[in-house]
């Protein structure tokens, strides 16, 4: 119909100018990118980062042109060459970063052989609002390692204390299992391992398969607070204890960063030295949208978030 | 067929063993013993994995069950000593060794529970070899092994000391006095101590717990009475039970308003925090085990038997022990809705597992170990009354 070709006529005429149009301004974009030297690019980079007001971590390590992990990892090795106590290990987690994957809860289960029912960092998930203003947010929630820790004086055995870097340890062989811990701790920080494998009551088969060839992995030794423990019965610790995480102490001293944060898909988790005033946490809990959680009840937590 | 005859020992053992009143006591806890052996059972063999307890709600049935039975030995000891020794009043001395005994049965029977609570049961000892005294938990395992040293020698040195340790017997009996007021009160400090969960951290709870005990010790010593008393025909026995029972009445009364009180305050100020776990113990699923059980049955109908039948020692005794029985809905309804109280919103769906969650239901398991637990209680409580000399002497004379 004549109508309908005039109207397709008006519209490819359209489009071809467009593309047109659009084509030759990024011609001319990509021509000034290739014109301008790289000092040039970096210079109009971190003014284009400052004139939008921007202090994410990922934007400050952007401006040294280094990944927030390789900064991080030069900070630990720096803060291991100081003596322990002046070390004060914090974790900043970003909380307009973090896109809920759970890597960080998986890579710590991992990384302690947490068995089922034992978790150091689970991820909370939270919605607010009504549709269309709708927002959905997540809380990593690992041990926050208090400077006044609640969990540590109720403990009648002298099981776990609070170290020299600030680190909230454990003593799994102390441990009698009465739980105090897990009811004084404000965060639901700790978990009790009531012993259970993944391979249990699974059925038996061939290879590597089924509980009483695949197990052998489960009984093996964890490597936490730099002691193996292996899960040989109900009476091996730390079946039977109270359990938290710890900020994977055996890898930080060893100059590695906490699973969590290497894992962290969106570099929303921060780990470092805030006794160093260079480094990458120190920076962050300065900013003004910091925030700790439950901060009334006086605990001093050494886990910041970015909100 | 040639008739069976016994040798004439044999037939005085046979004649030896005859049914005694109180021999129910001891089948009774031999049946819950029996009960309880699956439960026991699962607990060795398994550890604490088979019962509901879980990260979030890391304490339930069992903790509760040791603050009862806490209240119920430490509240009735205190009682009876402070009447005999600190009111003068010499007449309830008769029945010392029954009164000594029960609260024997009913320590060892909370400790057992405790100790049946561990992880780590089998460490125990850490507590008396690496103390720390800055937990309530050293208190009070050192206070309770404390008191039960020295309810221990009270015990024996009443059914065995002979007359020259009545001395000694006062000394130990005023010893108990600040022994059992410090127990009762670390016991509730355990949970006022706890910033963590502002319903428990509350400088009224320890008080609360002290004047809990009295109450539920006062049924206690009203129960005994009423029970083991000699000779129910005397003008005494009526005298005692009516004393016992104004004691037993006030001190519930005392018990009730004392907590009314917490709760209207709590209530008024409204702080979710703190009302939360108040409104699920008024209002929860389980609001019957705090309506019914508790106030009904626990303190009005007692409380309208108590003020209005103290010259009928039968019903006395029935008021005296619906109100003990039933008081164990309190110290499960001061440890549980708190504990099933997120602290954090959100958590419990966080990381997916059954030892992960808020849910909390005391399970088969969890009440076979205390049938088995007061199994051992009640096997050990009707053999001492069968064979240790604790009945007041006219009762026994009249069984014999």
């Amino acid at each position: 119909m004549p109508v309908q070709e005039d109207v397709r006529a008006v519209a490819d005429s359209s489009r071809r100018k467009f593309l047109e149009i659009t084509g030759a301004i990024a011609g001319l974009a990509l021509f000034d990118e290739l014109a301008r030297s790289p000092e040039d690019a970096l210079a109009a980079y971190e003014a284009e980062i400052e004139a939008l007001g921007s202090r994410t971590p990922q934007a400050v390590a952007n401006r040294q042109s280094t990944d927030v992990l390789e900064r991080m990892r030069a900070e630990l090795e720096r803060a291991l060459q100081k003596p322990s106590s002046e070390r004060r290990w914090v974790m900043v987690i970003d909380l307009r970063k973090c896109v809920g994957c759970h890597a960080c809860t998986i890579a710590c289960v991992a990384e302690n052989k947490l068995p089922p029912g034992v978790v150091y960092r689970p991820v909370i998930e939270e919605e607010s609002g009504t549709y269309p203003n709708v927002m959905r947010r997540f809380i990593p929630r690992p041990c926050m390692q208090c400077e006044n820790p609640p969990c540590v004086p109720v403990c009648p055995v002298n099981a776990t204390w609070r170290n020299e870097e600030g680190i909230i340890a454990m003593d799994y062989e102390r441990c009698i299992g009465c739980r105090y811990c897990l009811t004084a701790c404000p965060y639901s920080a700790r978990t009790a391992d009531f012993g259970f494998t993944y391979t249990a009551g699974t059925p038996v088969g061939a290879g590597v398969v089924g509980e009483k060839n695949a197990d052998s992995y489960e009984r093996a030794a964890n490597y936490e607070y730099g002691n193996q423990y292996p899960r040989e019965n109900l009476r091996s610790s730390p079946v039977g204890n109270a359990r938290k995480c710890h900020f994977c102490q055996h890898r930080v001293l060893e100059g590695v960063l906490p699973a969590c944060v290497t894992t962290c898909i969106g570099r929303a988790t921060l780990f470092g030295d805030a006794n160093d005033p260079e480094s990458l946490v120190a920076e962050m809990i300065a900013q003004p949208n910091v925030m700790r959680l439950k901060e009334e009840l006086g605990t001093e937590p050494r886990v910041y978030y970015l909100t | 067929m040639a008739e069976t005859t016994f040798p004439p020992q044999r037939r005085m053992a046979i004649t030896a063993i005859r049914w005694r009143p109180y021999d129910f006591i001891w089948v009774a806890g031999s049946v819950l013993l029996l009960l309880g052996i699956w439960g026991i059972w699962q607990r060795v063999s398994a550890g604490l994995a088979p019962t509901n307890l879980s990260s979030y709600v890391p304490w339930g049935l069992w903790v509760g069950f040791y603050d009862y039975l806490v209240w119920l030995e430490v509240g009735s000891l205190m009682l009876f000593t402070a009447l005999i020794y600190l009111v003068g009043n010499t007449q309830l001395a008769r029945i010392k060794p029954i009164v000594l005994f029960t609260g024997l049965v009913v320590l060892l029977m909370a400790l057992f529970i405790v100790f049946l609570d561990l992880g780590h049961p089998e460490r125990f000892w850490h507590v008396f070899v690496y103390p720390d005294f800055t937990s309530m938990i050293t208190w009070m395992v050192w206070l309770h092994s404390t008191y039960l040293v020295i309810l221990g020698a009270e015990f024996l040195l009443t059914l065995w000391g002979g007359e020259n340790s009545e001395r000694w017997l006062r000394w130990l009996g005023l010893l108990s006095l600040p022994a059992g007021l410090a127990l009762i009160l670390v016991s509730g400090s355990i949970f006022g101590v706890v910033a963590a969960r502002p319903l428990w951290n509350s400088s009224l709870l320890p008080l609360m717990f002290f004047i809990s005990a009295l109450a539920t010790g006062a049924g206690v010593l009203l129960l005994l009475t009423v029970v083991f008393w000699p000779g129910k025909s005397s003008a005494e026995y009526r005298q005692v039970v009516r004393f016992m029972t104004q004691i037993a009445a006030w001190m519930l009364l005392a018990g009730v308003l004392a907590a009314s009180m917490i709760a209207f305050t709590t209530l008024y100020q409204g702080s979710p925090a703190r009302t939360d776990a108040l409104l699920l113990i008024l209002t929860g699923p389980y609001w019957w085990s705090f309506w019914i059980l508790h106030i009904l049955l626990g303190v009005l109908v007692p409380l309208f038997i108590l003020f209005t039948m103290a010259h009928r020692p039968l019903w006395v005794g029935v008021a005296a022990a619906l109100s003990i029985v039933t008081f164990v809905t309190v110290t499960l309804n001061i440890v549980i809705p708190v504990l099933v109280t997120p602290e954090i919103e959100g958590l419990a769906t966080a990381f997916v597992h059954p030892k992960l969650t808020l849910d909390y239901v005391p399970n088969v398991m969890e009440w076979s170990v205390i049938a088995f637990v007061f199994g051992f209680g009640g096997l050990l409580y009707g053999l001492g009354l069968r064979w240790l000399p604790i009945l007041p002497h006219s009762v026994e004379a009249h069984n014999e």
